[in-house]
């Protein structure tokens, strides 16, 4: 590295320069700006060293089990980072994300070895966790001899980081004094409205701020758009996948729940009351008015593919498949706003699911302190403004991170609401399903059953009875109810 | 009897003859007969109460998986639409299969530069090939709803309506395995000897007579072949169910494997998915039985004739 | 077959025709795809104009995608590259052991030889998902997991049944005299097998073992669950192109069209023992 740059880097680290003021000086000096934050990072790493035996686990090395993912890219991208400042080497399996989880399941299922580390959503955890496969992570986090002292684990937002911890108890509240961190919060989806401006301004349409509001903006969208637009995107098909975005977000506004927890811990179905089925109506209504024609085979990727190529006006669903339509070669890009939703009117505000990418321990791993090492670099601080200002790693999990100036910037500049969006919803952001060790099974009949009532094939109170009459069957059988 | 083994054969020979077919076939059979070490394991799990998300719950309940089975209205439903499914594909497949071959029987170069082109969906995984019928059966983008509503099919749901997902799925299922059966019928009917069929037409016998009385027959033992192993496959179909509609919409598609995929790999009750999958097994292992019965004797029958 | 009228030969035209059109059309579709990128293959209603690019297979080929998020590396050649290896090799395997195997059960009647047949048959019938777990386990004690050698193993499930049964139907189908006849002139077992038999069976065999390969390439899930990423086939590598950010219709069509290139090659290069060689009465002329 030639020495000016690092003089610079250096004084942005003493604090005599700002972020943005080095970013740019490094550009005068020919640098892409990912190129700068790689060798940004590489002057923080030096600080880093400092204060903490980084290279306690010199020579060692750790093998990744990832999915596809710019959260794994951006990863790998700062990896040579980590490798500089621990001595350590990190091998990795990268897997498409349509077999991910399979991959996944079947490693741990036969209790290998192979992998130290890998990535899951905090849904997994509640399988894997009970089953033996991976760490409370608490241990490490807690031992001040193994994590460094800039870590600030307090950094993480509160409902994400709770959202990946559960004491194993069936129907357990997360993040609760007893909970196991069954994994790092590593980025986040929050579900949210992004939105098409041009097709609202010419169907006349505002950003609905309520279930009633955002089923008559579908419909009127629908109509009005022309060139075979639908109103709204939204996931069917049959997997749990189709429960937890969107559609759970509204059905929690409204204070509805997946489960009954009771006094000595027994669970039971909770969807099938007067208000649950109010919602059910509304959101089977607005799918066959107004949504995908072929919406129960949609899952994420058809959403967003319809929403990037124009052919549906907004989507409800993760605010980042927004954000990926809004950049890359999407005929959309650059056209499209985020917004907050509010299904309830008598909500304070938006209370939305959210899908966490994380990074589990391995119980099988055989170096699990080095392991962590790597770990708690991945989720670190430095890692994740890379991340979020250089690649594409939205949501970050780190509170400091969406205060820092350069990433608020960056969004405000091509993401039009998303910073608003995120400051309205991320207070109610978290988890909003029980958890418990059923959930795809419930959540997998849970979206056959909208599926057969968007279909027609069931009426909306008689298919909520019969899935929670079944729901509870099934609950009782696993000795849960 | 055989001819083979009324032959007499030379002196020498004898000793080895019988140690011979023995030397010959167990190696494959030794290589294979490990898979049964884990098939037996497997049927183990299916006695048992197994979910790996409750290992403290693991335990021997004998035939309860199997049990609940019966009052459970799912797998009556999984056990219908799977017997279906293989019906539909092999039936359709089988009648498309025997008709193209029927066409593309004159050796000529363009028939047999076609014969090999047909091969092509065969040769495209099931569940890429699935992937790219969504994307041209979506309302917006897809070239064949598009080509459905210039011929007046203006709202034709394809995978996505209850009452049209099978049909889409064997369509599928059809253009990806015809093929198949299409090659080894067409083998089949290029290997018949000719002169039946010149003195047939010598007699003027009608062209339906000669197809059902002569054509047929003699190609049963071929027919027998490409049904029993599209049946197999299309009774443990996977790939194009799963990707293109997951077992939905609703429970339309929820066949013995996406069932069994779904209880393993999501919901982790490796009890259950082993029972399914048990199960699944039995059914093939009849049917088999049956179609390598006939073939075996159809076969001892058409070298009586020879 | 002379005596064909000008209305049957119209009716026979226009049948095959829609045949090639029906099986055709998805394919060419597909290969029209492979020169876009979702920018025009995404319209409204589709379209046949197009400005082709080569960006697909560049990307592919060279190992380099090109997103707004930088430069991704993907393995698709690599995985390509598994899948001629793990098809190949499993063939092969399987035709050194199905053949003799076959040989066997068509020409001696042996005891037991039925419930052998049936039982080397009967691995088909597993499903592939009721083996998965303990496999697996067993495959990690033995060492065996992510290695070629025991993916090449479990293939045999896929290949050896089908080899097996369609070389079977051959060797009975050429009559014993000939070898006999051989055999009488003094030469031995082996000699005869594999200067009569091999030679007479060779298009059976040639097809036979094609259309196993096509069934091997066709699967990933075993190594799916029981190799790690260096070792996936080509099946694999295509649904990388789904990802979070988008799905590249572009992409998974190029791949589609490169990992048809090398079983379309083969089949064409044995167009003729193809078509001709699943005759099982080929030899009786």
């Amino acid at each position: 590295m030639h020495e000016k740059e690092k003089d610079l880097i250096d004084a942005f680290l003493r604090g005599q320069v700002d972020r943005r003021g080095l970013i740019r000086g490094l550009g005068a000096m020919g640098l892409a700006a990912s190129t700068a934050g790689v060798l940004l990072n590489m002057g923080q790493t030096r600080a880093l060293a400092a204060d903490f035996d980084w290279q306690a686990h010199k020579g060692k090395t750790i093998k990744l089990l990832l999915n596809k993912h710019p959260y794994a890219d951006a990863m790998i991208a700062d990896l040579d980072n980590f490798k500089q400042l621990t001595g350590m080497n990190v091998v990795y399996d990268v897997f498409p994300e349509d077999v991910y989880f399979d991959k996944v399941t079947a490693a741990l299922s036969a209790s290998s070895s192979e992998y130290d580390a890998f990535m899951t959503g905090a849904y997994m955890t509640w399988t894997y966790g009970p089953a033996g496969w991976i760490t409370d992570l608490n241990e490490w986090i807690k031992d001040p001899a193994k994590t460094n002292p800039k870590y600030a684990w307090d950094d993480f937002l509160p409902g994400v980081k709770n959202s990946c911890a559960w004491n194993g108890k069936p129907g357990g509240a997360l993040g609760s004094e007893d909970a196991k961190q069954w994994c790092i919060p590593w980025g986040f989806e929050q579900n949210n409205i992004t939105y098409n401006k041009a097709m609202f301004d010419k169907a006349g349409v505002k950003v609905p701020g309520s279930m009633d509001e955002m089923v008559a903006a579908a419909a009127k969208l629908t109509k009005d758009v022309g060139g075979g637009v639908y109103g709204i995107g939204v996931r069917g098909s049959r997997s749990w996948a189709t429960i937890h975005p969107g559609f759970l977000s509204a059905y929690a506004n409204f204070d509805q729940k997946d489960l009954n927890v009771s006094a000595d811990g027994k669970l039971s179905a909770a969807m099938n009351t007067a208000e649950s089925k109010a919602f059910h109506k509304q959101w089977v209504q607005m799918i066959q008015e107004s949504g995908p024609k072929d919406w129960s085979t949609y899952t994420w990727y058809q959403v967003g593919t319809d929403l990037g190529a124009g052919a549906s006006a907004m989507i409800f669903d993760a605010d980042i498949l927004g954000y990926f339509m809004n950049g890359g070669t999407n005929k959309m890009a650059g056209q499209l706003a985020f917004a907050g939703f509010k299904a309830n009117p008598a909500a304070k505000a938006p209370t939305p699911n959210i899908w966490i990418w994380s990074l589990s321990m391995s119980n099988f791993s055989k170096d699990k302190d080095a392991t962590w090492y790597f770990m708690q670099w991945a989720s670190g601080l430095d890692h994740c403004l890379f991340g979020a200002t250089k690649m594409d790693f939205v949501n970050p999990v780190r509170q400091s991170v969406w205060k820092d100036e350069v990433f608020r910037e960056k969004l405000n500049k091509s993401y039009p609401g998303y910073v608003e969006m995120f400051d309205a919803s991320a207070p109610g952001a978290s988890i909003k399903f029980t958890a418990q060790p059923l959930f795809f099974d419930l959540t997998t009949e849970w979206a056959a059953t909208l599926q057969k009532m968007v279909a027609k094939e069931v009426p909306i109170d008689e298919g909520l009875d019969k899935l929670a009459e079944s729901i509870n069957g099934q609950l009782k059988e696993a000795g849960l109810g | 009897m055989t001819a083979a083994t009324t032959v007499h054969r030379p002196s020498g020979f004898r000793i080895s003859k019988r140690v011979l077919p023995y030397l010959l076939s167990l190696p494959a059979l030794l290589v294979c007969i490990g898979i049964l070490i884990p098939f037996l394991t497997s049927v183990v799990y299916s006695f048992q109460r197994y979910r790996l998300s409750q290992p403290w719950a693991r335990q021997f309940n004998w035939g309860d998986n199997y049990i609940s089975f019966f009052t459970d209205p799912k797998f009556w439903n999984t056990l219908e639409v799977s017997l279906l499914y293989a019906g539909i594909t092999v039936v359709l497949e089988l009648l498309l299969g025997l008709g193209i071959a029927m066409l593309l029987q004159k050796r000529s170069t363009l028939n047999n530069f076609i014969s090999i082109m047909l091969l092509m969906p065969l040769m495209t995984a099931p569940a890429l090939a699935a992937l790219m019928w969504k994307l041209m059966t979506n309302p917006g983008f897809g070239v064949l709803s598009y080509l459905a509503s210039l011929i007046g099919l203006q709202d034709f749901r394809w995978a996505s309506s209850p009452s049209t997902a099978l049909l889409t799925v064997v369509l599928v299922d059809i253009w990806v395995y015809t093929p198949f059966i299409m090659i080894l019928l067409l083998a089949g009917l290029r290997s018949l000897p000719t002169q039946p069929f010149e003195a047939a037409a010598l007699d003027g016998v009608p062209r339906s007579f000669v197809f059902f009385r002569i054509t047929l027959p003699m190609l049963t033992p071929y027919i027998l072949t490409a049904t029993l192993f599209r049946l197999l496959d299309s009774i443990q179909q996977f790939d194009i169910i799963y990707a293109m509609t997951q077992g939905g919409p609703g429970d339309t598609l929820t066949v013995f494997q996406v069932e069994a995929y779904l209880n393993f790999f999501q919901s982790t009750n490796v009890g259950r998915s082993a029972a399914l999958m048990i199960i699944l097994w039995a059914i093939t292992y009849f049917l088999s039985n049956i179609f390598i019965k006939n073939w075996l004797r159809l076969r001892e029958r058409a070298r009586g004739q020879a | 077959m002379e005596h064909t009228s000008l209305l049957e030969r119209i009716l026979r035209g226009a049948a095959l025709t829609l045949v090639v059109i029906f099986f055709m059309f998805p394919i060419a579709w597909i290969f029209m795809m492979s020169f876009q990128t979702n920018e025009t293959i995404l319209r409204i209603p589709p379209q046949l104009i197009f400005e082709p690019t080569l960006a697909n297979y560049t990307a592919l080929i060279t190992g380099k995608l090109v997103t707004a998020a930088g430069t991704l590396d993907i393995a698709f050649m690599r995985n390509l590259w598994n899948s001629v290896f793990l098809s190949v090799t499993s063939v092969a395997v399987s035709l050194l052991l199905g053949v003799p195997a076959a040989y066997a059960f068509a020409r001696h009647k042996f005891r037991g030889s039925e419930d052998i047949a049936f039982t080397l048959l009967s691995f088909r019938f597993a499903p592939a998902l009721l083996v998965l777990l303990p496999l697996t386990l067993y495959f990690q004690k033995l060492g065996l997991a992510n290695t070629y050698i025991g993916l090449i193993w479990v293939y045999q499930l896929i290949c050896l049944p089908l080899i097996l049964w369609i070389v079977r139907g051959y060797f009975e189908d050429i009559p014993a005299d000939i070898e006999y006849a051989y055999r009488i002139g003094g030469h031995s077992w082996f000699a005869t097998f594999r200067k009569i038999a091999l030679p007479l069976a060779g298009p059976g065999i040639a097809a036979a073992g094609l259309l196993a390969f096509i069934f091997a390439w066709n699967n990933f899930v075993f190594a799916l669950v029981l190799a790690s990423a260096d070792k996936q086939p080509v099946t694999v590598g295509a649904l990388a192109f789904i990802t979070s950010s988008g799905i590249q219709y572009g992409q998974i069509s190029a791949a589609i069209v490169l990992s048809i290139t090398p079983t379309l090659a083969l089949a064409l290069y044995a167009q003729r023992y193809l078509v001709e060689g699943l005759s099982l009465g080929a030899v009786k002329g």
